[in-house]
């Protein structure tokens, strides 16, 4: 199992927002989150990135990780180039190999006329772009994703389904969370995040 | 720990910085305008004062308008550094944790975020003790600029601390123009201190050996090597406040 979640909870407060879930995701499985806005897709999403702890239960992950999250997280006044030399840095990818990487996904995603311009000068769109290509950078065994293709045009949209298909038939397990899911066909398996728990 | 990773870090630090056309403004603008000030208003009129963190007896003579000088300079340093200090760490919160989440060491951002600073450090430290030696000679330039550096020590990692700790910037600017206005722009100015009630108090606020390292080398002969060490170790108390909160923002449980 590429990844192994056991009776995970979080409260805020008095606010029960998770309470005893459990799944398991394996390789080349694709499965989705759906809930309604505040119903905790985010809070399991960074429980089981690690960027959160929760109150109880365990998560086990295993292979790279690759983390898309729902706001997209990026410093205003670096180049698109520059996100991927830091967040290869990150990676712990060569500099040759991270170049052949970035050239492939721009080319894929179609933002290669942006690689030498600042993020804040991007469109909403171009950034989201840029915040999912940077969870693809390591060839992720597993990916998790926050809401992915919120303001992708519908040529981006596919290009997004056609890279994980890829990635899916090399063995990679991918997670995604939305609050709108029309093509329910592509997922081998949907949760509904309600009360706290998965449906 | 990797170098190539803090390498990177650091000079992406920078660039982001440099790209902020309003901070070299700033920068710029800032001193000049305090000095400026300090021209215009401030009397020659001649004032003896006790040097603090000296033996009892060290009494020197300085004209209003030199002691002002020199006061303007320190805490234009200290604002300016924290400032920045602030910006660094509040500014890039969420996407410093994200680059943490995949594979960055805090230790390794923290390092290439204090690296940066030391350049701003060194960079401002300089401008503001030439601009000031040309507004009114220094006995003793180098030291006077190393004295601007160790308030940036100080007040930079105040201003790491306040910005882990704080997540609104206006919040987190109140707090730093506060304690600089309070600590290094009246406190420790000998014209209040001279004369000021429970000093002990004054004596425990961060500018106070940056401060008087910054008197000693402006117009005496006397060693500031005692002030000198004490303001390290005062930096070194806000860098380990800022460390302490920095990991504990970044913490990934693995």
């Amino acid at each position: 199992m590429l990844l192994t979640a056991r009776h995970i909870s979080k409260s805020f407060g008095r606010k029960h927002v998770l309470r005893d879930i459990s799944f398991e995701l394996q390789a080349g499985s694709l499965y989705g989150i759906v809930g309604e806005n505040g119903s905790g897709k985010s809070t399991l999403l960074k429980i089981i990135v690690g960027a959160w702890e929760a109150d109880s239960g365990t998560i086990s992950l295993n292979g790279k990780l690759g983390y898309c999250p729902q706001e997209a997280l990026l410093f205003p006044l670096l180049t698109v180039a520059e996100h991927f030399r830091y967040f290869a840095a990150a990676y712990g990818i060569p500099k040759d190999i991270m170049k052949k990487r970035a050239d492939h996904l721009l080319d894929h995603f179609n933002f290669k006329k942006y690689e030498k311009e600042k993020v804040a000068n991007l469109s909403g769109g171009t950034q989201q772009k840029l915040n999912l290509t940077l969870a693809l950078l390591p060839e992720p065994d597993l990916l998790v994703l926050d809401e992915p293709y919120n303001g992708f045009d519908w040529d981006t949209y596919l290009r997004f389904w056609e890279y994980t298909g890829q990635l899916r038939q090399q063995g990679c397990a991918v997670l995604v969370v939305t609050h709108l899911l029309s093509e329910r066909e592509r997922f081998d398996r949907i949760y509904d995040l309600k009360n706290g728990q998965l449906m | 720990m990797k170098s190539r990773r803090i390498y990177i870090g650091i000079s992406m630090v920078l660039r982001a910085l440099v790209r902020r056309k309003i901070v070299f403004i700033l920068m710029l603008v800032i001193p000049a305008v305090f000095l400026g000030v300090v021209e215009f208003t401030t009397s020659e009129r001649i004032l003896p004062f006790r040097l603090a963190s000296l033996d009892e007896e060290t009494f020197i003579e300085i004209s209003e308008k030199r002691i002002s000088f020199i006061f303007f300079a320190v805490a234009s340093a200290g604002f300016l550094v924290a400032f920045l200090a602030l910006n660094l760490i509040q500014k890039g919160r969420g996407v410093n944790k994200r680059l943490v989440i995949c594979g960055y060491h805090p230790l390794e951002l923290l390092i290439a975020i204090l690296g940066a600073l030391a350049f701003m450090i060194v960079g401002i430290a300089l401008y503001i003790g030439l601009l000031t030696h040309t507004f009114y000679p220094v006995e003793h330039l180098p030291a006077f600029i190393f004295s601007l550096m160790l308030i940036g020590l100080v007040y930079g990692c105040y201003g790491l601390a306040a910005g882990s700790l704080i997540r609104g910037e206006l919040e987190g600017i109140l707090l730093i123009v506060l304690l600089v206005n309070i600590d290094v722009g009246w406190l420790q100015n000998p014209l209040f201190y001279a004369e000021a009630q429970n000093q002990i108090i004054i004596r425990f606020l961060p500018a106070y050996y940056p401060a008087q390292s910054a008197i000693i080398t402006s117009f005496t002969d006397y060693s500031p090597a005692s002030a000198n060490i004490y303001s390290i170790g005062y930096g070194a108390i806000f860098l380990l406040i800022s460390m302490l909160i920095f990991f504990h923002e970044m913490r990934v449980k693995s």
